[in-house]
């Protein structure tokens, strides 16, 4: 049993054509073509370069040199018996019924690492995240945007008051109420809107207010806010960002200009489909307490279509893959099929 | 060995790509499998693997190149890699003051993680018995990682090209193999030739863009199938194909440059005949496939694209390689070259 390839002489580029032999069971033989002796070696002392696909098999000899042979199989059959044969990860890469478990496992662990893992991980980080610092975020990023985006509320004490009431019933139900703190900003960039600060601040712009129709309506648009809060969601949302490119990196451990640009789509729909999660999620807990306070959910499907057709026209808004919140008709059906339960 | 001063005709090898996508693919969907399943450990032994079978299908003269890194050392640099990204994002998420520090401490270890990386890169690589070496100095890569591309964003991009041609350099001049140094050398309006080109590349897809969207708007409008603002959509696509190709068109004529004027121990020659054209078609059409396949054309594509930019190399050897020998040297942390893998510090030709 022998195997043909190329002795290169020890910490040198020249090289004879030459076999390699076993004449015992721990020992390996090295001779050129021509019987000249090369050298002999104790197996495990050899260190021989593990069978992959059909790349050369390199011996390294313990004196510099090194015999390579392109026989992949006649070398896994000499050394059959020395554990020095084909690794165990080289069968699995040649068996077409293993590859596709591989391919199987991958997408697999993907989806769920990405439907639960990221989901679950940032959740538990968020709920251990401190109190200060998340009241310390809260403050920065309110005061970015205080002064440029928003403006000093103008609005009249009437539409005030009917907010402060609306807040106040939301206030009665929630088991922490002394977090929340209710401001009035105008936003002429924004439009009408009301988002949430991680420590319980809630911003609503007074261009809201002349599309509402009811206090019922503006109850819902706290309640969606405040479940944002419970939730911690823009925490959340801080570290899926972390952990999305980082879990990207690890698995694939490719840092290449090919890999950074293939990431860069799947990493913005993921941002996407974990923010539609949230305001799901906020819109669900919005229902949940206008039926506790004796009031139709409906009322917040409502005011959503009318702030629809505020910014987007009588069409509504496109629905969008990239979009941050769930289209506008879904929220509305599944808002006033809350509603219908109600009645 | 030729006697000095004596006329040897050059011989010309070729190089030749022997890589398979289908092999490939199954290397590599392996390698995700495992990873996954341990929590990324197993990456470190997926990154050899990957890393042998390219350079183990690369030949040239009839040898392959080998890669024989330890992966338990790249191991040790992926964990200090991963929790430094870590740290970075938490720590600027919340204190985004931090971020100054961040990049001071950065910058001051950037010389230091790039000469590792490269070291380790070129002390793990063989060709014929003979491992090749680094040997950047901190200063060097200071001046040639740092110092220049500040300079190019300083003066507004004019210096860029002669920034590129200082790191090439640097990146060329310092690599050697059987002790025997690898020296590049071209005058410096050839690089702004490049750049020119590139740029001139970039404006006219973008033109080209404008027209084609202006025209499809048009088309829409009059047959009345859909909102004419959807031709819109299409600028952020096209914009990303007239800069990806661009980017491509400089990068391989830098990299042509710098091969073609390279001389290894002042007389074997490489030469580059890679054409920007079919590159920028090659990683245009790869990126498509691979989001149109979610990800599982990856092998493939990364074979196409080794196989053409390797046959597309030429070693002219005056004489032959046989008299090489290896000189032993002191060996080297992996540590460098994973953190600096990882933040993607744009390291290589």
């Amino acid at each position: 049993m022998s195997v043909e390839g190329r002795y290169f002489y020890p910490h040198s580029a020249r090289f004879v054509a030459a076999r390699c032999t076993r004449p015992q069971k721990r020992l390996l033989r090295f001779e050129s073509v021509q019987g000249e002796a090369l050298g002999e070696f104790r197996a495990r002392k050899v260190r021989i370069s593990e069978r992959l696909g059909n790349i050369p098999r390199r011996f390294r000899l313990p004196d510099g040199a090194m015999f390579e042979t392109v026989d992949n199989d006649g070398a896994d059959e000499m050394l059959r018996g020395t554990g020095r044969g084909p690794g165990a990860i080289d069968r699995v890469e040649r068996s077409w019924k293993w590859v596709l478990v591989s391919v199987a496992v991958t997408l697999g662990a993907t989806y769920g690492f990405v439907t639960f893992g990221i989901p679950a991980l940032a959740s538990a980080l968020a709920a251990a995240t401190p109190d200060d610092i998340v009241v310390e975020i809260s403050h920065k990023s309110l005061q970015s945007i205080d002064g440029s985006l928003l403006k000093p509320s103008r609005l009249d004490a009437g539409d005030k008051a009917r907010a402060e009431r609306a807040f106040a019933r939301l206030l009665r139900l929630e088991p922490d109420p002394g977090r929340f703190h209710l401001l009035f900003r105008s936003a002429p960039a924004m439009g009408p809107n009301a988002f949430a600060m991680p420590d319980g601040e809630i911003v609503v712009t007074d261009e809201i207010f002349p599309l509402v129709k009811s206090d019922t309506e503006i109850e819902g648009v706290f309640a969606h806010e405040m479940s944002h809060v419970n939730h911690r969601h823009g925490l959340q949302r801080i570290y899926q960002a972390s952990l999305v490119p980082a879990a990207i990196a690890v698995a694939t451990g490719d840092a290449s200009q090919l890999g950074h640009m293939t990431a860069l789509v799947p990493g913005v729909l993921l941002q996407s489909a974990y923010s539609r999660a949230f305001e799901q999620q906020a819109d669900d807990d919005a229902a949940e307490m206008l039926r506790r306070d004796g009031q139709n959910p409906g009322a917040l499907a409502d005011l959503l279509q009318r702030m629809d057709e505020k910014v987007c026209g009588k069409a509504g808004c496109r629905p969008s893959w990239i979009a941050s919140h769930p289209a506008t008709g879904e929220r509305v059906e599944k808002l006033r099929a809350a509603g219908k339960q109600h009645k | 060995m030729p006697a000095a001063g004596g006329e040897v005709a050059p011989t010309r090898h070729d190089f030749e790509f022997h890589g398979r996508g289908g092999e490939f693919f199954r290397i590599w969907i392996v390698n995700l499998a495992l990873s996954l399943l341990t929590m990324g450990i197993y990456s470190a032994w997926a990154k050899v693997r990957t890393q042998r079978y390219l350079y183990g299908n690369t030949y040239v003269g009839g040898h392959s190149l080998d890669y024989d890194a330890s992966p338990w050392r790249i191991l040790v640099g992926r964990v200090i890699a991963v929790s430094a990204l870590l740290g970075y994002s938490l720590s600027v998420s919340f204190w985004p003051e931090t971020i100054g520090l961040w990049y001071v401490a950065f910058g001051v270890l950037i010389p230091w993680l790039i000469n590792s990386s490269l070291r380790f890169t070129a002390r793990n690589s063989s060709y014929r018995n003979i491992r090749f070496n680094f040997g950047g100095t901190y200063a060097g890569a200071l001046v040639n990682y740092v110092i220049w591309p500040i300079l190019g964003y300083g003066t507004l991009f004019l210096l860029m090209p002669q920034a590129r041609r200082a790191r090439d350099f640097y990146y060329v001049n310092k690599h050697a193999y059987a002790g025997k140094p690898f020296e590049t050398n071209f005058p410096a309006f050839r690089i702004y030739v490049a750049y020119i080109g590139g740029v001139a590349v970039f404006l006219a897809l973008i033109f080209a863009s404008f027209l084609a969207i202006g025209y499809l708007a048009e088309y829409v409008k009059s047959a009345k199938v859909l909102d004419a603002s959807y031709a819109g959509f299409l600028i952020f696509p096209l914009y990303a194909i007239a800069y990806t190709v661009s980017l491509t068109f400089i990068d391989i004529m830098a990299f042509n440059l710098s091969l073609n004027n390279a001389k290894f121990d002042g007389r074997h020659e490489l030469r580059s005949r890679v054409s920007p054209w079919c590159m920028a078609w090659i990683v245009v059409s790869n990126f498509v496939l691979i989001l149109l396949t979610v990800g599982l054309f990856y092998p493939w594509a990364r074979v196409r694209q080794s196989r053409y930019q390797t046959e597309r190399l030429s070693l002219i050897v005056y004489g032959d390689l046989d008299a090489y020998t290896y000189e032993l040297s002191r060996a080297n942390s992996a540590i460098g070259e994973e953190v600096a893998g990882f933040f993607d510090l744009g390291i290589g030709l």
